[in-house]
């Protein structure tokens, strides 16, 4: 078990070592660099001293010396200067990733809270008309794409019922720390992650509905029935147990999935969330930004992947032989 | 006479461990047999499963990469060929499969599954080719019509047949016959085994028929080797193999052939016993520390036991 | 047990028309595919994005049936252009990742080893990195950015899952004896790929495919809607949702955004129940064996 875990960190560190290579080679082919800001601003500085500049900031240095030195600002935590916003992208993002990560902890826990009975519905009962129902919502729910979705879910519920504020993550009048305060947070969340969730329960009502539909006809199922065990206890016990874990499992794989939603959902509800400024930096061409969103979403769907693949190894020992 | 000979054959298969994947060990499928094929002969190749004999086969046909040891076919020696110069030897050696379902390509047609050689080897017109592919499909008892089907609308046996006429195609010498009929009906085996030796005749074959079912090797083989874990325990003709068993191993695999007679099922029983009475005894003598046979020792012309 | 066909086609084709739900969408599909690319060959492109101040955003009227957009263009027009634009465009990275994924997954799957090993690497690392992001950034900083551009970063991404589809089902049928077989009788390997082990794959490529359709059509209209899709060249139906962001557009003009919105759902729909009735088409087939 240890070992599989080593291995897999093992050869997460050459995927990282491409993942910053590759990064660091776009924000080089970005058009600018960290002066271009700043001249902006300062419009007075002449060639002579900005190549001054450029020498001691060793924009000169050959390619490989400036990646050694962007790593170590980035292991020191040192994501650089926004040129638009002058100030270091650390404090920019500091506020906008809790919101981001809010949103999207409130998706999985709806995603969830609406697959898992639904998948059991329909595996348990299962050709009945509810399970229908659930399964054609789970078809139609996988061929809508976000952004449509959430457009429609903005307009009926946000504009024409006016039951859901429309942009923003919260009241700005309200003041920080408040009980209004969170209850005009968790307000803002509703709709975006609600949008998110709808349409994200597919992959676990189906693999639920199948799991139930496949273990509720195995033998020891079978013989606890024969044993007398109450119907509501085998799910509980013997068919559901089995299937939970990996359903818990998948969670790190959603990451990517929640990374690609945030860009379109805080787009759509205006929901102030690294998906937001990501898309403003790059109209911008705030680079340095773009730079460090992209290497964060890569870090983030790295670390899923390997705690997916732990956790899946942990409930299925097949997959960790190589 | 010899027409093929194999020459302290070996295939070893590495196994990995430990954290950096390195190499611990080897399986030893197949660990240093010799053996000689006549011309026009059934040699028999007979053993538990998981003994090698499968492999050695597939060895032969150029299917797996030998690790050591000789295959010399007229003279070259098959292991040192590359795969370019190893084509000429398929029109010569040819196989026939275990599973006549996966053997089969089930989206072809028979005709083009039987074809499939000749458009390697020969440039034959369309009309020429559809002459050969159906006299060969009448030859082993199918109708000439049958081209145009698909392999899903045969039976099994029909589909070994389909098998061995795409086997013939290129007129070879040597068949290896893979266990050809342990997946048909037993009332299908015979039909199939006595059309195997009736071709053998009409087409001047060498067999190499690797089986589990000593019934079928004693119907079909002139000489016997058995396998067991990758080494030969005894080789010999059919009479000194069945009437004159030297090794232990032999003899337990003989005593396991089932008995059609009720009447002599006392005296199959009583046999059985005593060979396993004499096998637990006489083990260390036939078998070495690590379980493993002695290298083989020549008593006869023909016969030969691995006994130290 | 006697069938007198059994392409892989007809099968398919069989299954869909058995199931009605996918049958209907069929129907609906081609209907909407014959007007679009019937109506774009006979409408004036210039016509329709020529501005007209006098008619902005004026609701659907005898003269324009869906009304205009702030520029006082056309929004059917638009929307027929578009929608003929992102199917087009969805389709031809659907072919172009196909191909590649076809390809790369066959190598990987027949000689395994060394080559598989890279290839799966590879793969294993461009399926963590977050394809959204890192399409928009390419968008951005491409210097001569137009439709091929942005096809050819569409399938950079694309082509993996496809790969990895087919490299596995490769590895369970080169295991077969057919594949043995072909080896003895001196079939070369490039043959035994594509004329032994491709055809048995034929209705999961397609399966796949169908449903990749789909997902392409809509990854494509997203990032038009986003900005970072096609180019203004050729608008795309994301491009009439874009207008949208306004949120006077969004809550009083629905006639500019919401039937491309609708068009792109029904379309996927469609396609994606044509696509699950494939599915279990080929899986059936796959349990009778």
């Amino acid at each position: 078990m240890v070992k599989f875990i080593l291995r897999r960190i093992m050869m997460m560190i050459p995927q990282l070592f491409v993942l910053s290579v590759l990064i660091f080679l776009l924000a080089k082919a970005m058009p600018g660099d960290a002066l271009t800001g700043q001249l902006a601003n300062n419009p007075k500085m002449d060639a002579q001293t900005l190549a001054e500049m450029r020498e001691k900031l060793g924009l000169n240095d050959p390619l490989y010396v400036q990646y050694t030195r962007w790593i170590k600002n980035l292991l020191h935590g040192d994501l650089g200067l926004s040129y638009v916003h002058q100030q270091p992208v650390t404090d920019l993002l500091a506020g906008r990733m809790w919101n981001t990560i809010l949103l999207s902890l409130c998706i999985l826990v709806l995603t969830y809270a609406i697959a898992v009975p639904l998948g059991v519905i329909s595996g348990r009962w299962q050709d009945s008309w509810a399970d229908k129902l659930i399964v054609g919502y789970s078809y139609v729910s996988f061929a809508t794409p976000l952004f449509i979705f959430a457009l429609i879910m903005l307009f009926l519920f946000g504009f024409k019922l006016g039951w859901f504020p429309t942009g923003g993550s919260v009241d700005i009048q309200l003041e920080e720390g408040t009980f209004d305060y969170y209850i005009s947070k968790l307000n803002h969340l509703l709709l975006p992650s609600l949008s998110g969730a709808l349409i994200s329960t597919v992959g676990i009502i189906q693999y639920l509905r199948s799991e139930i539909i496949d273990t509720k006809v195995k033998d020891f199922v079978r013989t606890a029935r024969a044993k007398g065990v109450p119907e509501a206890k085998i799910y509980s016990r013997h068919i559901l147990r089995n299937s939970f874990l990996p359903i818990a499992a998948f969670l790190g794989y959603e990451i990517t999935g929640l990374i690609g939603g945030s860009v379109f959902l805080e787009s759509i509800f205006s929901y102030p969330g690294i998906g937001q400024l990501f898309l403003q930096s790059i109209m911008q061409r705030d680079y340095s930004v773009v730079t460090a969103l992209v290497m964060i979403s890569g870090l983030a769907t790295l670390i899923g992947t390997l705690l997916s693949d732990i956790i899946l190894s942990v409930v299925d020992p097949r997959i960790r032989i190589d | 006479m010899t027409f093929l000979r194999v020459n302290q054959l070996k295939v070893h298969y590495p196994v990995r461990g430990g954290f950096f994947r390195k190499v611990i060990g080897h399986v030893k499928a197949v660990d240093g047999i010799s053996f000689e094929l006549k011309k026009g002969e059934t040699y028999g190749l007979v053993g538990e499963s998981g003994c090698g004999k499968t492999t050695t086969g597939r060895t032969i046909i150029g299917l797996v990469k030998a690790t050591a040891g000789e295959i010399l076919f007229d003279g070259k020696d098959l292991t040192k060929l590359s795969r370019r110069e190893f084509v000429q030897y398929r029109k010569d050696i040819q196989m026939i499969f275990q599973d006549p379902y996966s053997s089969l390509n089930p989206r072809k047609r028979v005709l083009d599954i039987v074809a499939e050689p000749l458009r390697n080897f020969e440039k034959l017109s369309p009309q020429e080719e559809k002459r050969k592919v159906q006299g060969l499909i009448e030859k082993v008892g199918l109708h000439s019509d049958s081209v145009y089907k698909y392999p899903h609308e045969f039976s099994g046996g029909q589909r070994q047949r389909i098998g061995i006429a795409r086997a013939l195609t290129l007129n070879p010498k040597l068949i290896i016959a893979d266990e050809p009929v342990s997946a048909l009906d037993v009332s299908v085996q015979a039909q199939v085994l006595n059309f195997m030796k009736d071709i053998q005749k009409e087409f001047q074959l060498t067999y190499l028929f690797i089986s589990h079912d000593l019934g079928i090797i004693r119907h079909m083989c002139d000489r016997i080797g058995i396998m067991y874990r990758g080494q030969f325990v005894e080789e010999g003709t059919k009479d000194e193999i069945f009437h004159d068993p030297k090794h232990i191993y032999t003899k337990r695999l003989l005593a396991s052939i089932p008995n059609a007679d009720p009447l002599r099922r006392q005296e199959q029983q009583k046999l059985r016993q005593q060979i396993e009475k004499d096998y637990e005894q006489l083990y260390s003598r036939y078998f070495d520390a690590e379980g493993r046979v002695y290298p083989l020792k020549r008593i006869s012309e023909t016969h030969s036991v691995a006994i130290p | 047990m006697k069938k007198t066909e059994y392409s892989p086609f007809s099968v398919l084709w069989r299954e869909v028309v058995k199931d009605k739900l996918a049958l209907s969408s069929l129907l609906l599909l081609s209907l909407i595919l014959f007007i679009v690319y019937g109506a774009s060959i006979v409408l004036d492109q210039e016509e329709i994005v020529k501005v007209d101040l006098l008619s902005i955003y004026s609701p659907p009227s005898a003269e324009h049936w869906l009304g205009t957009d702030y520029g006082g263009r056309d929004i059917l027009g638009q929307l027929i252009i578009g929608a003929r634009n992102s199917f087009t465009i969805g389709l031809a990275i659907t072919l172009l990742t196909g191909l590649i994924g076809l390809t790369i997954g066959l190598i990987a799957g027949y000689f395994g080893g060394v080559i598989d090993n890279i290839i799966m690497r590879i793969i294993d690392f461009i399926l963590i990195l977050p394809f959204l992001m890192l399409v928009i950034v390419f968008v951005a900083i491409v210097p001569k950015y137009n439709v091929f551009t942005f096809i050819l970063i569409m399938s950079a991404f694309l082509w993996t899952g496809k790969a990895r589809l087919i490299r596995a089902k490769v590895l369970a049928e080169r295991e077969l004896d057919y594949v043995s077989a072909s080896k003895t009788l001196g079939t070369p390997d490039w043959k035994i790929i594509v004329r032994e082990i491709l055809p048995n794959l034929s209705s999961i490529i397609i399966v796949n495919l169908t449903l990749n359709l789909a997902g392409n059509i809509g990854i494509e209209s997203g990032l038009s809607y986003l900005g970072f899709g096609l180019p203004e060249s050729t608008p795309s139906l994301g491009t009439l949702v874009s207008y949208a962001t306004n949120p006077d557009v969004l809550q009083n003009k629905w006639w500019v955004w919401l039937p491309a919105s609708v068009l792109i759902l029904v379309m996927m729909l469609c396609i994606n129940f044509i696509g699950q009735a494939l599915k279990r088409a080929a899986d059936a087939r796959q349990r009778l064996g």
